[in-house]
């Protein structure tokens, strides 16, 4: 893997001022008067590096600067503090040298043409792009292909359903060749199958494009499945950075086994440390159980104790 | 600019392409915007019937001057009024995001993303007028006459552009700005209906300096009588000048500031 870092960033800091209104009409006139703000951090002190070719998760609750600090990092917004660096570039100059080598994919925000079919659309981009004829054809079939959807480029985008109409944000993010895939919450809202399809082609396209991709999902299956590196943000602050199998490693600290008996109780569940599980098949063999699981913390659980502990631990 | 003019291009061939999805759609606005001015005619008519001169111009200048205004509205309705509207919103809803994220302008892209050719009639009409006008005013036409004409026009429909772009900015830096786009409104259509001729005092001010609707069509119909002074041509290069000093400044400072939506 290519070494070279591509994302650096600093301390970097992004602070809002937000009004606050005093209850009621008085506290209405007091406010055209005398204005009360208050500073809400959105991003606090975040370092960051991220080398050519990787593919890293980030995840927090709602709320904890993931959004944020990807608007910095595609220079939409201006960080207040700190220092940054995308590509070589300070991203919010916003040049167009810089933003030819990226591309960022909303989940909420549509960039189709919604009344327009995908070809239409990136017939649009190829212009934004510069992109010669040959390569644009080329580029086009290859991610029709790679994500089956040869049948659906001529179709309106309002009668895809959400799972293909993602597929084709994809497609209109990649036509360029970016270095680097900025994803917010890509899979929001799509069912399980569709989910798995969108894992299964940015697999493909970081390993066989080599495409930096920088991830934001509340789905920890789409962060266990795809990325090997995990940044953890809460309340704007980064409480981890490191190995997503050691980050789950480290708070999935339970097993909970389940045994089913011919006789009452017929069914037992018990959760138990990693540490205990021999311990416990073993007293539970003696009771011959019909049949036995053993199951791995819930991922809920396991991503509430992360950002809990996690947010202590950096107290 | 190889590039933008092909963005343009494919921006124009896209939009045809979205209003060509809706026949009705399609078509209707024809009818609609021609509809309405032939009311806005009607109106002009009734209200200039019975006066002879309005500040120092006669009637064939005052029809110069109706088809000079209608033809730079109807150039900006087809042009960009409809793309240019839309910042706001775009402000509001976070959807900016997308236009500064691709290495074109943001602003090239919005201006013309929504053009109208319903409001092409418009266009024609206006010519029309003016054709009436020059005629009743018994102007003699020359190719440098109709060349001085064409500039002030373009120069004119570039400030009402760069007026329409400065009200919208304000959306960067204020929560609503509804009611800056009332004041503009009203600006138009008081401008609409009087030449900048009749105004002096602080009016004058008001309206060649500070909000200059009052210089739009003004200064192309005098060119075309040949009440152009030096003063005028001056005053409106520097207008120009001006405002687009502001709107550059303006826009540019909006997008630093601008802080997106939550999403």
């Amino acid at each position: 893997m290519n070494t070279q870092k591509i994302i650096e960033t600093k301390d970097l800091t992004k602070t809002y001022r937000r009004f606050q209104k005093k209850e009621g009409l008085r506290g209405s006139i007091q406010g055209l008067i005398k204005r009360e703000y208050e500073e809400k951090t959105a991003v606090n002190s975040v370092s960051l590096t991220v080398s050519e070719g990787e593919f890293v998760g980030l995840i927090g609750p709602n709320g904890a600067g993931k959004t944020t600090l990807i608007k910095m990092l595609t220079g939409i917004i201006a960080p207040t503090g700190g220092s940054i660096d995308v590509l070589g570039y300070y991203p919010n100059d916003l040049k167009n040298a810089f933003k030819k080598q990226y591309a960022v994919v909303m989940g909420q925000k549509s960039q189709l043409f919604m009344e327009l079919t995908v070809n239409d659309t990136l017939r649009l981009f190829k212009e934004i792009y510069e992109i010669p004829e040959a390569d644009y054809r080329d580029s086009r079939e290859y991610f029709a292909e790679l994500f089956g959807v040869k049948d659906l480029m001529n179709v309106q985008v309002r009668t895809l359903s959400l799972g293909e109409r993602m597929k084709m944000e994809l497609i209109v993010a990649l036509l360029h060749s970016p270095r680097v895939l900025f994803l917010d919450e890509p899979t929001i809202g799509l069912d399980a199958v569709a989910s798995k399809q969108i894992r299964k082609f940015l697999k493909e396209i970081n390993h066989d494009r080599g495409t930096t991709i920088l991830l934001t999902s509340h789905y920890m299956e789409d962060i266990r499945t795809l990325c090997d590196r995990t940044v953890v943000i809460n309340h704007g602050s980064k409480i981890y950075d490191g190995g997503t199998e050691e980050l789950f490693g480290r708070y999935q600290r339970n097993k909970r086994i389940t045994a089913v008996f011919d006789r009452p109780p017929y069914r037992r569940e018990v959760e138990v440390p990693k540490e205990q599980v021999n311990d416990a098949l073993h007293e539970l063999m003696q009771y011959e159980p019909k049949d036995i699981t053993i199951a791995e913390d819930e991922i809920g659980v396991v991503v509430e104790r992360i950002y809990r502990e996690g947010e202590q631990q950096n107290a | 600019m190889r590039k933008n003019i092909n963005v343009i291009k494919e921006l124009v061939r896209l939009r045809f392409q979205h209003l060509m999805m809706f026949r009705i759609g399609f078509f209707g606005p024809f009818f609609v915007d021609g509809s309405l001015f032939v009311v806005q005619l009607m109106v002009f008519s009734a209200v200039y019937a019975n006066v002879e001169r309005i500040g120092g111009w006669e009637h064939g200048q005052m029809i110069l001057y109706i088809g000079t205004f209608s033809l730079i509205n109807a150039i900006n309705m087809v042009v960009y009024f409809f793309g240019v509207n839309s910042i706001p919103a775009k402000i509001k809803s976070g959807e900016m995001d997308l236009y500064l994220t691709k290495p074109v302008s943001p602003l090239l892209r919005l201006s013309l993303e929504h053009i109208n050719p319903g409001s092409l009639p418009l266009i024609l009409m206006s010519l029309v007028i003016i054709v009436y006008g020059a005629w009743e005013a018994e102007l003699r036409i020359e190719t440098g006459i109709v060349l001085s004409y064409l500039f002030w026009v373009v120069l004119m429909c570039i400030l009402y552009y760069e007026m329409e772009i400065i009200f919208r900015s304000i959306s960067f830096f204020l929560i609503s700005t509804a009611k800056m786009e009332q004041l503009e409104s009203a600006c138009l259509e008081l401008c609409m209906q009087l030449p900048g001729t009749v105004f002096y005092g602080v009016y004058k001010v008001v309206f060649y300096c500070i909000l200059p609707y009052g210089i739009m069509a003004t200064v192309p119909v005098k060119s075309l009588v040949g009440e152009c002074t030096p003063a005028t041509v001056l005053h409106a290069l520097a207008v120009v000048g001006i405002f687009t000093g502001i709107t550059c400044v303006l826009w540019r400072g909006g997008i630093r500031c601008y802080n997106s939506a939550s999403s």
